[in-house]
């Protein structure tokens, strides 16, 4: 027995000694020391191709691997565009025949990061496979036919249709490809040349790209600040092609940004390095203000100490690496941050309460140095009408109308916010969220308040008092179409159910998955459903073009859900989109924006509002409100984060000698009683 | 036994073709191709993108029969979905996942790793923890020990393993900070730290009904009469226990484990998910949810196998462990 004993008490020892070397650190070491950001992602974006990637997870990475032409000033408010890869903003100028031109000039001098690809296009001096070459605006261009290639599947194709021959060319490769196998087995590049180009973009020398516009469009330029629109070196695309273990181009980037992909674990992490044949690191003589800390900014930036002089026109990146760990669940994920081994987060509903106390952070965060910053994202939460129904929709006249006017005034924004945002949100009173052009912070929708009275009102003047229908005696039934079956969203609905339910209009939820909600929206076999739109960049375009008959979803497939379709809006949005922003572009807006006021294709409810939280030892922290990578103006305090750490994580090791004390003095008097016993 | 292992083999070959008809049924005549393209590129594409990826992943041939075979050639006829679907399938040429197109080998491959770093020391630990506590139970049989430790197995059994996935994240990752709270590494000096919670709570979520098995198993052969033959020849109580009685009672507890070990590879959704360990597990649960039918049909494919694989194992590992058990010709005649 002894012999057993003495046995499991060594066993039991050398675990607790390993208890004792314990840490909870995920990290090596070797890494406390070194400016790493340390970030989480909960699914691994589905595809890297900057034609393609369209989604928040993705633009994390694409953004830092892929340079855009253009880029946004990290500090000022409303966005403004400044120069990227691009020497300048571009000239616009009227060409000859009346068309509209833009001329953007690359900075000569361009690398791409290295990589394995370039040895296709011939050997360095030394005999070396290549490694890098310069960028030429042909790369762009060759990126632009990327996005018409019906092949590539981007989702944005119907953006550049502005620029001549745009889409006469996606249809021309498409009938070669059909026409000739030989044709479609040629490199993409190949292809495109023998396809004869995009008729309005012409390569000007190695670094000249003019586009030539069928119509002006003053948003294209917008385009051009997200990697849509990044050179692309055609080796790239070739070279990897999914075959002889080679990955496919979606999973393996090749760019001219400040970090490039070293680590792609779609399962595990991801990790940019800093790029150093990124121009900014080559060359910070050049002051380009892509790459450079910006020196302007307004006065909250002065305070909270965006504008400090150990920063201000500097030379960027300040990160040497991002490492994007996979956590699939939240809550895990969150109390690493607590832990402070993710630099950055937002707040789970779970502590909302505990972390944010009167909209402050609560004591408890500000002791541990943490700071909150909120942002409204330029992005606009609705409930829809669908306005080919003919209960609810345009062809039921002035009873539709006042229809959906009653139910818009039955819903409590506020109080939804409460109950399912913890508060965050901006209510809405227009499609326009704040912080763009045309936004007016004083203008009140009479139909965004909360007014049960004037909707019961409304409701009886539509022909439906009480909710039954005057002219059948039927109660009026509506149904709600939704996309999610999960609990969470289904009392979301219900809240809206059960305030329509105040005014007498009995509304029957309809959960479906997304997918089918999809196929329903495709048969146009819907009254009512809830969606959101966040914006691509920041111009009310994004937003009013939601409402325009042309992107109806029953004609076209497009984004206009509610498929509302009224001639003098469409007019408006035509002139709008043509207009730079200015008096005229204002007023033009401001009728459009009185149109959906009084015709109500939908209750607009909120503008979401992003609380993120971040560590002392990140500086330079400011919420950008779009999807758009900022990680390059980013700086850490290595030092500061090592030692917060590690007085934020002494492992408690009493509860383990406790409860093997415990145990001890449970189980011994057993056995000796047992052998005492037995003799 | 030769003969027999043929015999069982065979059994087992006609169980798997049975297997992959249940899977065609369930794969390819209920989620048909159509649907699959849409779900994996989405509904905005064009018709000739549907048709390139149906092409793409072998979806785009007709389900049962060929009708437009000729009767000179039968390769035509049977050119269809079902006869490829047995072909690939038991030929292990699993093809490329229907969600992010890389080979289903190589996902299996590298989820295999993870998946056994974090099985296999849960299942030697279990295994020794459980077979040494029950031995040390049957010892101090009807003592306080033994009473109270049966009230710890049946408390531990009543609890839902979800509890201790996020209890002991909350307890020791939060709490104490003893280890990481979820994570993967594949560096060996990092991966013990991120497998210590989640093997503590495995064998702590096991034990209770392990322990009550093997006990009772134990406390059966205590009370032969070759214990009472040994104890009368003057062996000691604990040369009873651990030369007598264990080896004796092994045929049931090689049942136990025998038909575990193949699921060591598919390892654990549960655990894998909340903890963030890309193994197989894990990656079950991403095909379902990221609508890759390839990926899953393989998945289920492979565990079907083992789970035969592992019942021929047992039978075979009976006959080695005690001679009592006669298999094939010589038990029937």
């Amino acid at each position: 027995m002894l012999r057993t004993t003495s046995r499991f008490l060594i066993g039991a020892l050398a675990f607790a000694l390993s208890v004792v070397a314990c840490t909870n650190d995920p990290y090596p070491g070797a890494d406390q020391r070194r400016k790493v950001y340390y970030t989480s992602f909960n699914e691994a974006p589905k595809s890297l191709d900057p034609a393609v990637a369209y989604d928040t997870a993705a633009h994390e990475i694409t953004g830092n691997v892929y340079g855009t032409l253009l880029e946004y000033h990290y500090l000022k408010r409303p966005y403004t565009l400044i120069p990227g890869l691009a020497k300048d903003l571009p000239k616009r100028e009227k060409a000859a025949d009346g068309g509209i031109t833009y001329t953007f000039e690359l900075r000569p001098g361009l690398l791409y990061h290295d990589d394995a690809c370039f040895a296709l296009n011939g050997k360095s001096a030394d005999g070396k496979p290549l490694r890098t070459r310069e960028v030429v605006a042909g790369d762009i261009a060759f990126e632009l036919m990327r996005v018409a290639d019906p092949k590539v599947a981007s989702p944005v194709l119907r953006k550049f249709a502005a620029i001549k021959g745009f889409l006469e060319f996606s249809k021309r490769l498409r009938a070669l490809r059909r026409a000739s196998p030989n044709f479609a087995g040629q490199p993409a590049h190949v292809q495109y040349r023998r396809a004869g180009g995009i008729a309005g973009i012409k390569v000007d020398g190695k670094y000249m790209l003019r586009l030539s516009l069928s119509r002006p469009d003053p948003q294209l330029k917008y385009w051009f600040a997200m990697p849509f629109t990044t050179p692309v070196p055609w080796e790239a695309v070739q070279y990897y092609d999914g075959d002889e273990g080679r990955p496919h181009f979606r999973d393996h980037p090749v760019g001219t940004g400040p970090f490039r992909l070293a680590i792609y674990q779609k399962r595990l992490r991801m990790v940019l390095v800093r790029n150093k044949n990124w121009y900014g690191v080559r060359h910070p003589e050049w002051k380009a203000p892509g790459a450079t800390y910006p020196t302007e900014g307004s006065a909250t930036d002065r305070k909270r100490g965006r504008l400090d002089a150990a920063y201000a026109g500097r030379p960027l990146p300040f990160i040497e690496r991002i490492e994007l760990r996979l956590e699939k669940e939240s809550i895990p994920a969150f109390n690493k941050f607590l832990q402070g081994y993710f630099d950055r987060s937002g707040i789970i509903s779970e502590s909302f309460d505990k972390i944010v106390l009167n909209d402050a952070l609560s004591p408890e965060m500000v002791a541990r140095g943490i700071r909150l910053e909120k942002s409204v994202q330029a992005s606009i939460f609705y409930v829809g009408f669908n306005m080919l129904d003919p209960t609810v929709g345009a062809k039921a006249g002035d009873r539709g109308r006042k229809l959906r006017q009653a139910m818009s005034l039955a819903i409590d924004v506020r109080e939804y916010l409460r109950l399912f945002q913890n508060g965050r949100g901006v209510v809405a009173h227009s499609p326009i969220p704040p912080g763009l052009y045309g936004y007016d912070r004083t203008y009140r929708n009479p139909y965004s308040r909360f007014d049960l009275a004037r909707a019961r009102k409304l409701l009886a003047e539509a022909g439906y008092p009480k909710g039954i229908d005057q002219r059948t005696g039927e109660p009026l039934k509506i149904t709600f179409d939704t996309g999610s079956t999960s609990a969470q969203a289904t009392l979301r609905y219900q809240y809206f159910v059960n305030s329509w339910r105040r005014i007498g209009v009995d509304v029957e939820v309809n959960a479906t998955t997304y997918n089918q909600f999809l196929e329903k929206l495709k048969l146009g076999a819907y009254q009512i459903y809830f969606t959101g739109w966040i914006a691509d960049f920041p111009d009310p375009e994004n937003f009013l073009f939601l409402l325009e008959s042309s992107s109806g979803r029953k004609a076209s497939g497009g984004s206009n859900y509610s498929n509302f379709s009224n001639p003098r809006y469409d007019t408006l949005y035509h002139a709008m989109r043509a207009m730079e922003n200015g008096p005229r572009r204002l007023e033009t807006i401001r009728e459009m924006l009185a149109i959906v006021e009084r015709e109500r294709p939908w209750i607009e409810l909120f503008h979401d509002e992003s609380y993120v939280l971040s560590h002392p030892w990140v500086k330079n922290v400011k919420t950008f409100g779009l999807s758009y990578p900022t990680l390059k103006y980013l700086d850490l305090a290595p030092q500061q984060r090592a030692r917060l750490r590690a007085s934020w994580n002494q492992p408690i090791r009493w509860p383990l000698w406790i409860a093997l004390a415990l145990l001890a003095a449970f189980i011994v008097p057993g056995i000796v009683t047992f052998f005492r016993e037995r003799q | 036994m030769l003969a027999y292992i043929v015999r069982r083999l065979a059994y087992g070959f006609a169980t798997v073709l049975g297997v992959l008809g249940v899977l065609f049924v369930l794969f390819f005549a209920v989620a048909d191709p159509d649907e699959m393209a849409i779900r994996a590129i989405g509904e905005r594409a064009s018709p000739e993108t549907y048709t390139a990826w149906k092409h793409n992943h072998g979806y785009d041939k007709p389900l049962l029969l060929n009708p437009q075979h000729s009767w000179a050639s039968i390769g035509r006829y049977t050119d269809t979905l079902l006869v490829e679907h047995y072909e690939r399938m038991l030929s292990f040429r699993f093809g490329r996942s229907d969600s992010d197109d890389t080979p289903i080998w190589t996902r299996i491959r590298e989820g295999a790793g993870p998946s056994l770093s974090l099985t296999l020391p849960l299942f030697v630990l279990g295994l020794l923890v459980g077979a040494a506590l029950s031995l040390a139970v049957a010892f101090f049989r009807d003592t306080y020990i033994d009473r109270s430790v049966l009230v710890l197995c049946m408390l531990g059994m009543s609890v839902a393993s979800l509890i201790y996935i996020i209890a002991g994240q909350y307890v020791i990752g939060k709490l104490l900070r003893w280890f990481p709270i979820s994570g993967f590494d594949t560096d060996p000096s990092m991966i013990g730290r991120f497998l210590a919670i989640p093997i503590l709570i495995g064998v702590l979520a096991e034990f209770g009904g392990t322990v009550r098995l093997y006990r009772t198993v134990f406390l059966e052969e205590v009370n032969r009469d070759y214990v009472r033959t040994a104890r009368a020849k003057g062996c000691g109580e604990i040369r009873v226990m651990i030369h007598h009685v264990l080896r004796n009672a092994l045929l049931p507890i090689i049942t136990n484990v025998v038909l575990a070990i193949p699921f060591l590879f598919i390892g654990s959704i549960l655990f894998e998910s909340f903890f963030g360990i890309p193994g197989l597990g894990a990656l079950t649960v991403e095909a379902i949810n990221g609508n890759d039918f390839s990926t899953l049909r393989t998945i289920v494919y492979i565990g079907a196998l083992l789970y035969i694989v592992g019942q021929i194992l047992t039978d075979i590992c009976y006959s080695l462990a005690d001679p009592r058990v006669r298999l094939g010709a010589e038990a029937s005649g």
